[in-house]
């Protein structure tokens, strides 16, 4: 309820809580996509390359959050555990894995 | 809005603006949007996207203010020939250039029964519908216009537009409640519309000026859209002349206090002498901040209307408060 | 036991350029036919008779003041709470009065029902034609030998569906036939479309299912408008109301102080 009163008193735009979302979506899924590229060139096989992704993906999260959200997360985030730090990751690992397969099979072909 | 460009809606562009988009339109006019490729290639090569027609629409606006109807036609054609005859904006459209070019009432009134006609075949279009209540204004028949919107909102009861327009009518007769009214149906659709707010404010605040219930709601509104927008300068300017009036009357009111009379009960208690006080001090400094930006041609600051930025100056003026 | 026996298998890099590579091209292209295979097939939404409008823009309305009543005075609410549950419950905004209480008629044999089946029948079809073609056509050109080893171990329940026309039973389940590439790039290509038709693309299942939502939304043909009304009604009536004005002024000077 007081959460609910606080949304009320300072509602979100969503057409801005949208471009943001949006714009950490790309940056996910492109920097997904390189780290697949760079774990299939490495060579890097079963949990090497997930932990490889989920480090390269916090390290994404922390530029994401000095960068583009100038250090200030709740301004930009509704939640930014959720909407930040978590966003999109799940939705990355495909086409991590989809490009990481390539480049290994290629690689290693 | 002197950056405005052919893709914002249309309705808040100040004439200058107005003017220097309407001399965008050789350019535009000189490209076509669609290809002239036979079929397959037409496909590929098209540069057609969504946006290229919504400039289309807010230019053909814009130079039809400017008077430059030859474009205007022009534009008019491209939309017909992309989007038939029937399609309803198009209808609507070529309804205001009609309008635009009908110089006597006699022919603003062939104009009329052309919509008559339009919505007797079809009376589900509600663009034209609109186009007929301007047309009404334009003949200075406002009562008429007002049972039109009405009956135009009794069949779409959220549009927007309708609700904003008929609150207009309805303030220019005076008749302050059924406006009031009409704004808090804005409002229910946009409850985050902080220009909606402090038009209700507005309206409130005329209505009847020296009530304390209505000013202090007066009050709360301007409060409520400087709440969602912090740098408005109309809600500024509304809040300082409501919690002038509110100041007198609040400071001899422990008399009002006592025989409270159930109308007021209803707007929640009036708000505290010393929290007015504070509002006061606030706009007047905010307006002083905003004048002074403006003035020093800060950038950021650049976006405000001019009209509205020496209303605010002259009110601090008359105030003799300007700290500079 | 020591490390398992690595099996290696040497393959010719043709096998890229002659399977990966078209998999991958005719997946992605097969992702922007069908957007805009979707944007054809929408059906302008049907014109609706006057009374329809009202009766839709009215529970609209409804909805709105439950959602936003906080932006309205408490008189301005309770009047308007009043007059809407009254109207509602009389069934002042109904389309056809008449219809009122009767049961709704079969939605099979109802055009209007039938039509919004049909919108969804289409967007199916356009997610699972292409499907079956692609699947047909892998499994018609490249099955019976593994192209690719994955970067990482699966159960061998897999085995089953990655190897599919592979005969050698021993044979580790990284390495895997053309099909399981396939599902790959099904799932892995969305950042894909999302950069080459912008993000709200209707290419891929997700949004695809949503598009094809909004049919069974709260203004469905199925559903008898009365019946929404009533509902609405009760909604109304229980709503818990709060003026966000109230103490605005506290606030702001809080907020600037």
């Amino acid at each position: 309820m007081n959460e609910e009163r606080e949304l009320a008193i300072n509602p979100i735009v969503l057409t801005s809580m949208q471009h943001n979302t949006q714009v950490v979506s790309n940056i996910r899924s492109l920097t997904a996509s390189l780290f697949g590229v760079a774990a299939g060139t490495l060579g890097m096989e079963s949990y090497t390359g997930f932990v490889f992704y989920l480090i390269g993906t916090l390290i994404v999260s922390g530029l994401i959050f000095s960068f583009r959200a100038e250090g200030k997360a709740s301004e930009y985030f509704h939640r930014p555990l959720g909407d930040l730090w978590g966003g999109d990751v799940v939705s990355g690992l495909s086409s991590f894995v989809l490009t990481w397969t390539l480049f290994y099979g290629l690689v290693r072909a | 809005m002197s950056h405005a460009n052919l893709l914002a809606p249309p309705s808040s562009i100040p004439p200058p603006t107005a003017l220097s988009l309407s001399q965008k339109a050789p350019l535009i006019l000189s490209s076509s949007p669609t290809s002239s490729l036979p079929w397959p290639l037409s496909l590929l090569f098209s540069r057609e996207s969504p946006e290229s027609w919504t400039i289309h629409e807010n230019l053909l606006l814009s130079s039809l203010r400017t008077g430059d109807d030859k474009a205007a036609r022009q534009i008019l054609d491209r939309l017909t020939t992309r989007f038939g005859a029937a399609n309803e904006r198009v209808v609507a459209l070529r309804g205001i250039y009609e309008e635009a070019l009908a110089t006597t009432p006699a022919e603003l009134e062939k104009v009329f029964q052309g919509y008559e006609k339009i919505l007797r075949e079809d009376p589900t279009n509600l663009a034209v519908r609109k186009r007929r209540v301007a047309v009404l204004k334009s003949l200075g028949r406002p009562a008429d216009a007002i049972t039109a919107l009405t009956v135009l909102l009794e069949h779409s009861p959220t549009d927007l537009e309708a609700w904003a327009e008929l609150g207009e009518l309805y303030a220019a007769q005076g008749l302050w409640s059924q406006a009031i009214f009409c704004l808090e149906e804005v409002l229910l659709v946009l409850p985050n519309a902080w220009s909606a707010h402090a038009q209700l404010a507005t309206l409130y605040y005329l209505s009847t000026p020296s009530s304390l219930s209505t000013l202090s709601l007066s009050l709360r509104y301007f409060c409520r859209s400087i709440e969602l927008n912090d740098s408005y300068l109309r809600g500024y300017y509304g809040l300082k002349l409501a919690s002038q009036k509110l100041i007198p009357l609040l400071s001899d009111s422990t008399s009002v206090k006592r025989n409270n009379n159930p109308e007021e009960e209803e707007a929640g208690p009036p708000p505290k002498l010393a929290t007015v006080k504070k509002l006061e001090e606030l706009a007047t400094s905010k307006l002083a901040e905003i004048v002074r930006q403006y003035g020093a041609g800060n950038k950021g600051w650049a976006g405000l209307d001019e009209a509205e930025v020496i209303a605010a100056r002259a009110l601090l003026d008359r105030d003799g408060k300007m700290e500079r | 036991m020591a490390q398992p026996i690595v099996q290696t298998i040497h393959r010719d890099p043709a096998l890229f350029w002659w399977i990966l590579l078209p998999i991958t091209v005719v997946m992605v292209l097969t992702g922007i036919l069908r957007h805009y295979a979707m944007i054809l097939l929408q059906t302008a939404p049907k014109k609706q008779t006057l009374p329809q409008i009202r009766q839709q823009r009215s529970l609209v309305r409804g909805i709105n003041l439950r959602t936003n009543a906080r932006v309205l005075p408490p008189a301005s609410f309770q009047a308007r709470k009043a007059f809407m549950v009254s109207a509602y419950q009389e069934g002042k905004f109904l389309a056809d009065p008449e219809a009122r209480g009767k049961p709704r008629p079969n939605p099979m044999s109802d055009p209007a029902a039938m039509e919004g089946m049909m919108g969804m029948m289409k967007g199916n079809m356009a997610m699972m034609v292409p499907q079956t073609l692609i699947m047909g056509w892998i499994n018609a050109f490249f099955s019976g030998f593994v192209i690719m080893k994955l970067p990482f171990p699966l159960t061998p329940q897999f085995k089953s569906m990655l190897q599919s026309g592979v005969g050698t039973r021993d044979l580790d389940v990284r390495w895997v036939s053309s099909l399981s590439w396939y599902f790959l790039t099904l799932f892995g290509l969305q950042p894909v479309y999302n950069f080459i038709l912008g993000s709200n693309n209707s290419a891929t299942q997700s949004t695809q299912q949503m598009a094809a939502n909004p049919g069974a939304g709260m203004m469905g043909p199925e559903q008898d408008p009365d019946k929404l009304f009533l509902s609405e009604a009760e909604n109304l009536e229980v709503l818990e109301y709060r003026w966000v004005l109230e103490g605005v002024e506290d606030r702001l000077v809080a907020k600037f102080a």
